[in-house]
């Protein structure tokens, strides 16, 4: 009966567990998904995560290539992301090229990495004006159950501190570089960029880690990136209803919270993989 | 790409950095011919798809989702003698859609998004060999979308594929005559060329010529060969598809034992 109702009057269904501040799968307000994050399994990417928020399962894999540093940056490199949402992962999608919401979030994470410095664009330059690193970031959902930018800023930091780069030397005498597979070295991680996503409801309720459904039926969406020490550097709002300042300062508050769990998740996982 | 507008631009190219490291690549080691390497399966693992699958198998990495029955687009209209079983006749059967991806980060050098005529002519391939095993007559006006993703490229990718998206359709409760199992050859180069079973990236690298083999094996017939590469005798060929006709039989095992797990699974979680 329950799942009758739920299919004619959605909205109605969810104010009714709202009421009790609460929400369909148990969840609270304020709780997040299980988050699980699997780092370095693909062996032919330079660095590889899988990250799992609940049901929506996203993996970024990174790789680096070579380049010329642009003409207005010759001391610079490149960090190109690229976020595919392929019709495996939801029944919306077609196949072609990419559409709104994939552009959407690329575009969200190339404002990440920007704002937040995760890599100094000129660690990556190899010799000023000659030769530099670009690093391919793609990310590819493969199940999309709401939560999409959270996920895919999480698995990219975690696939850049998985990143391993070779070394390399300009050779004086012909100019060309000579790389060394054997000696390779992690990327410098500036900082680390965590994204909160939360749904407004009826214009005044708001939760967190919204599911597809929840996404689908609210009235709003927002996403809070904040670096360590409470600072922010990212915040996506794209139209949707109104929210007053106090609301805005209780969402960054809980980011604060939710970047404290995840760096732990990370740094637990990360340890755990050192010795290779 | 120059012209691409939907992503975010790049420099205009790039090459690997393994194009100038000192090292050469080694030849890959001697082994047993008709090894098959151990195989992860796993069925029933998207929350939005109808029916899943993940294969490993060695260091090759394959996600296949299927959704669908939906209405085909263009279907035509139109009668015609209909078939045995009271399946609707042939203008009205149903299409089975495929395709196969190859994420940028799964081979040696990034390949960019769109892929190109490759992927198109493995998603071809990978039609063809599942028509014969779907009972797409079932199905009238509506059409199946098998969406293959190749996550790790670690050698016969095509075969990998085609046994995840046989494990998707029986996931997602489509009505099927069998499965299809697929399994990779490759023949080593001149002297003493040899065909090995189930090769990894590395000696489908330096190989002299491929081979995918589709079978379906409850019914012991061939759904699928697809193969090229430099000519040999015939009995060699002939000889070829025996190798990777038995690889398969050994290999529907473990797809049984993968399928009977999901269900239990499934029934496990929902009791209604």
């Amino acid at each position: 009966m329950a799942a009758g109702f739920k299919t004619v009057e959605p909205l109605e269904y969810y104010r009714r567990f709202l009421k009790e501040n609460c929400r369909p799968d148990g969840r609270e307000l304020g709780e997040f998904r299980t988050t699980t994050v699997n780092i370095g399994s693909i062996s032919t990417a330079d660095g590889s995560a899988l990250v799992k928020l609940g049901n929506t399962t996203v993996i970024c894999g990174i790789k680096a290539e070579f380049a010329a540093p642009p003409t207005d940056a010759p001391d610079k490199g490149y960090v190109v992301p690229n976020v595919d949402l392929p019709p495996l992962c939801s029944s919306r999608f077609r196949s072609g090229p990419p559409g709104e919401e994939a552009q959407v979030a690329s575009q969200f994470i190339a404002d990440v990495i920007e704002n937040s410095q995760i890599i100094q664009k000129a660690d990556l330059c190899i010799s000023t004006g000659k030769l530099s690193w670009v690093l391919y970031c793609d990310i590819i959902c493969l199940d999309y159950d709401g939560n999409i930018l959270d996920a895919c800023t999480f698995a990219l930091l975690a696939a850049l501190k998985n990143v391993q780069l070779p070394e390399v030397t300009i050779n004086e005498e012909t100019g060309l570089a000579e790389v060394n597979l054997k000696k390779k070295s992690y990327l410098n991680i500036r900082t680390n960029p965590v994204a909160t996503s939360f749904a407004v409801f009826d214009d005044t309720l708001l939760i967190v880690d919204p599911t597809g459904e929840e996404e689908h039926l609210a009235t709003g969406t927002l996403t809070v990136v904040m670096d360590e020490e409470g600072k922010l550097c990212c915040l996506h709002k794209p139209g949707g209803s109104g929210l007053t300042g106090a609301k805005l300062q209780d969402c960054m508050s809980r980011a604060v919270t939710r970047h404290k769990e995840v760096k732990k998740l990370m740094d637990e996982v990360i340890k755990s993989m050192k010795p290779k | 790409m120059p012209g691409d507008h939907r992503r975010i631009r790049g420099p205009e190219e790039s090459q690997p950095p393994q194009l100038y490291a000192a090292d050469k690549d080694e030849a890959p080691a001697a082994r047993d011919p008709t090894r098959l390497r151990p195989v992860y399966a796993r069925a029933g693992l998207l929350s939005q798809a109808k029916g899943s699958a993940y294969l490993e198998a060695g260091g090759t990495k394959v996600l296949c989702a299927v959704s669908g029955p939906r209405q085909a687009e263009g279907s035509e209209r139109g009668g015609g003698p209909a078939g045995a079983g009271g399946e609707a006749p042939a203008a009205l059967r149903g299409r089975l859609l495929c395709d196969f991806r190859r994420a940028p980060f799964s081979g040696r050098r990034r390949r960019a998004p769109p892929g190109g005529g490759e992927e198109r002519e493995l998603a071809l391939a990978l039609q063809e060999a599942l028509e014969p095993a779907v009972r797409l007559g079932r199905y009238p006006r509506a059409q199946l979308e098998v969406s293959a993703l190749l996550l790790e490229d670690g050698g016969s990718a095509l075969a990998a594929a085609l046994t995840a998206a046989a494990l998707a359709l029986a996931d997602a409760g489509v009505e099927m005559y069998d499965l299809v199992v697929g399994c990779g050859l490759s023949r080593t180069p001149e002297p003493a060329p040899t065909w090995l079973l189930d090769p990894t990236r590395l000696e489908e690298e330096h190989a002299a010529a491929g081979l995918t083999v589709a079978l379906m094996p409850v019914l012991n017939q061939v759904a699928g060969l697809l193969g090229s590469g430099e000519g040999g005798p015939t009995e060699s060929w002939a000889e070829a598809v025996r190798l990777g006709l038995e690889g398969c039989q050994r290999l529907y095992p473990v797809l049984q034992q993968c399928l009977v797990r999901a269900a239990r699974r499934r029934g496990a979680a929902a009791p209604s």
